[in-house]
């Protein structure tokens, strides 16, 4: 499995880095950490890197690789990086271009195995996207952001599973929201928080919501199978049915020290355009970190 | 069941609301199409205008490739029957573009020498170490050397210099102070002053030049253009400079050791070597060039001698120049250029620059002023929302057609297009220190502003009380 950790700074990202960190370990994946810097305008693309290959000929870095330094070093001092030779430290003579807005620090074999850094430039949106449908991801692990459009957007069209770091404190104790239901991607959901609650050593609640009072059979069939593989997997859980609208209750329920993992939605996107969808009000809503699972 | 899966409704409408502009001016384009055409207006020249709207819609949105754009121009002027394909290829190719493709390509071979070290320590030994005197040597020599050299050129150059003065001076390169922020921006708007002190400054002057003469309206030779614009290059330097000084004024006054440990860094490279040293002869001669055979031959010609140089004497390889030359800007100042010449024969250009003065009088009422105020505030205003060469091409044909003397109106059109000093996207050297990730787009409205007012006062008394002697 891969998975894709996006950072943007020093100063916001160590969060998202761990959380990232933490997910790409339970599923014992290759993570892969990206750093999308500012589009550069065609007028002055050619201009723009004649003047970074200048900047590096004196010794300067291009903007991005200081946070990819910060990144490789991060994982170093927190023992999330199998490194082979960690004494040389970030190569980053090592930034191979690898077409007009990519270039990636190879440090597979020579440094880490199990993590890859990447720079890009442009739109965030549309770089993620693009890496995900090139490299085939499974996950992309991002921060929460201030811009209201961008989380929407990620959810809505990048094809992997989305980890948002909304808040994540790596010294708060969560617990894992597992919302269950009868759509397809029920089983691929639970097994997601299986392994995300084994990798975060935490118990798991089981929430199953139904807009009726009476609960259907699949309702009841799909959280039964739920607490059938965490009490196989050996997770400590409890299983829990509640009648309203299930965006609201899910966001009450998780408060700040869960983490939810549910799965995407299977409403028509252009419907979704419009209307939003479950887990977009989740994320709108949810003041804790969300897994949302395609 | 439907007939598309959910993921290619999603893919349609990720395309969507990432093309929605491009969506917007095919619906407007189509719209304008079905209008009935303006009284006053050929059909030839109302399909014209509706190629322009669409390309400022696409280049400000930049929502397709800029060569995209410049492509659907030509194509859109053949479909719409503006003109014939030989006609709209004729007019495609000049020698304005030849010029900003030769210039392109001079700027990538002087880069590619290193002279950056060479010229580190020339302008330390000019300033000193006092910092406000290294401020305001980076905007001198900056915009110097860009009057002749081209403004990205000077700024990739003078980049490296900037951030060894930071480095030196203890400062972490990837944090913003004010320091970084006075010494980049005095690149910066030091590059855009100098920019407008000869045909050579940029390719937005040659194109200019390019309708004055093609529209029968005048000849300005190298050293003309000089006489009229060098002047309030040399004036703008001392005022751009005071005004970054007292918008970011630092902390540190001194640059002691700062200076001397670049001197002891640059004198590690050595004397000039002799590729150096002809790569600066070659320049020499086609600035001589420039100056005594462009009346005949043309100014793009002889920035492809220059080139002609550079690839003969093996001091630089062809693919280091394809490689770095931006080629969709050179085809999209084709097609930008090619349209403003359809403007100007459909009639476009006039029945806009008729429109405008008649508008624009109910609230200026003199006309001189009406003239004055589209051609500099416009073209000012739009050179900071797209690019000071496409607002002259699409802008100049209009205002050479208002009426008034357009040789001055030419003139401050070009130069008012040099005022790039309000956004990150307004020139390549905007662009240049923002990739540095030191400065903000806040940064360039702080000082910008007041750079930009000053401009324009002093372009209206240059162009109300000096030029008008010149002329």
């Amino acid at each position: 499995m891969k998975v894709l950790i996006a950072v943007s700074s020093k100063e916001f990202s160590a969060p998202t880095l761990s959380a990232g960190m933490k997910i790409s370990q339970s599923f014992k994946a290759t993570a892969t950490v990206v750093d999308v810097g500012d589009k550069i305008n065609d007028f002055s693309l050619k201009e723009v890197s004649m003047a970074q290959e200048r900047m590096e000929s004196w010794d300067f870095d291009r903007p991005g690789v200081d946070v990819l330094e910060w990144a490789f070093e991060y994982l170093a001092d927190n023992k999330l990086i199998k490194t082979t030779s960690i004494d040389a430290g970030f190569p980053k003579n090592m930034l191979v271009e690898k077409g007009s807005s990519r270039a990636e620090v190879f440090l597979e074999g020579s440094v880490s195995d199990n993590v890859n850094l990447i720079l890009r430039n442009g739109d965030i949106i549309e770089e993620l996207r693009d890496e995900v449908q090139s490299e085939g991801y499974d996950v992309t692990v991002i921060g929460a952001s201030k811009k209201r459009g961008m989380a929407y957007d990620l959810v809505q069209y990048i094809e992997s599973s989305i980890f948002v770091a909304n808040n994540y404190d790596s010294n708060q104790s969560y617990k894992i929201l597992l919302a269950v239901n009868d759509s397809p991607a029920m089983k691929k959901t639970v097994k997601y928080g299986v392994r995300v609650a084994q990798a975060f050593g935490i118990g798991v609640d089981i929430l199953t919501i139904s807009t009726k009072e009476e609960f259907g059979e699949d309702y009841k069939k799909a959280a039964a199978w739920a607490a059938k593989l965490l009490r196989r997997s050996g997770i400590e859980y409890k299983n829990r049915f509640e009648v309203g609208d299930p965006s609201n209750l899910i966001a009450s329920n998780a408060g700040e020290d869960h983490i939810v993992v549910m799965g995407a939605s299977t409403r028509n996107p252009l419907k979704t355009f419009f209307k939003g969808n479950k887990p977009l009000k989740v994320l709108e809503n949810c003041k804790c970190p969300i897994l949302i699972v395609k | 069941m439907s007939i598309f899966s959910n993921q290619s409704v999603a893919n349609f409408l990720f395309w969507v609301s990432r093309k929605k502009w491009l969506v917007t001016a095919f619906f407007i384009s189509i719209s304008f199409f079905y209008l009935p055409t303006p009284e006053g207006l050929s059909s030839e020249g109302h399909r014209t205008l509706i190629i322009v709207l669409t390309a400022l819609i696409l280049i400000i949105s930049e929502s397709i490739p800029l060569p995209a754009v410049a492509i659907l121009i030509l194509i859109m002027e053949v479909i719409l029957g503006v003109d014939t394909p030989d006609g709209v290829a004729s007019s495609f190719m000049s020698d304005a573009v030849f010029f900003i493709m030769g210039s392109l390509m001079l700027a990538v071979s002087i880069v590619h020498q290193g002279l950056d070290k060479r010229l580190a320590l020339a302008i330390i030994n000019l300033t000193g170490n006092k910092t406000w005197r290294i401020a305001f040597g980076f905007v001198a020599i900056s915009a110097i050397m860009s009057s002749f050299v081209g403004e990205h050129t000077v700024a990739a150059m003078m980049l490296p210099v900037a951030l060894s003065l930071i480095r030196n001076t203890g400062l972490d390169t990837g944090k913003a102070t004010r320091l970084s922020t006075l010494l980049l921006f005095s690149i910066a708007y030091g590059c855009a002053i100098g920019s407008i002190g000869t045909p050579s400054g940029g390719g937005r002057n040659v194109i200019m030049i390019g309708y004055l003469s093609e529209f029968g309206l005048g000849k300005i030779s190298y050293l003309e253009w000089m006489k009229y614009a060098y002047p309030l290059m040399l004036i703008e330097i001392p005022i751009a400079a005071t005004i970054l000084w007292f918008t970011f004024t630092p902390k540190q006054r001194i640059m002691d050791s700062a200076v001397r440990k670049l001197k002891v860094s640059v004198a590690k490279s050595g004397k000039l070597n002799n590729n150096q040293v002809m790569a600066i002869v070659v320049f020499i001669m086609v600035f001589l060039g420039w100056i005594f055979l462009s009346p005949v031959i043309g100014l793009g010609i002889v920035a492809l001698t220059g080139v002609f140089f550079y690839l003969s004497f093996r001091l630089i390889e062809w693919q280091d120049i394809t490689r770095r030359t931006n080629w969709g800007v050179i085809i999209l100042f084709g097609a930008a250029i090619s349209l403003g010449i359809q403007m100007k024969q459909t009639g476009a250009a006039l029945w806009v620059a008729d429109n405008a003065l008649n508008s624009l009088q109910f609230i200026f009422q003199d006309v001189e002023v009406v003239r004055w105020f589209f051609s500099v505030v416009l073209s000012a205003i739009l050179t900071n929302l797209l690019s000071n060469a496409a607002t002259v091409a699409v802008l100049g044909p209009i205002v050479l057609d208002m009426g008034g003397n357009p040789i001055i109106l030419g003139m401050a059109t070009s130069v008012a297009s040099a005022f790039a000093y309000l956004t990150i996207v307004a020139s390549p050297t905007c662009m240049i220190i923002h990739s540095t990730g030191l400065v903000t787009s806040n940064d360039y409205l702080k000082a910008g502003w007041k750079l930009f007012i000053a401009s324009i006062i002093l372009l209206f008394l240059f162009s109300t009380f000096y030029w008008p002697l010149l002329s």
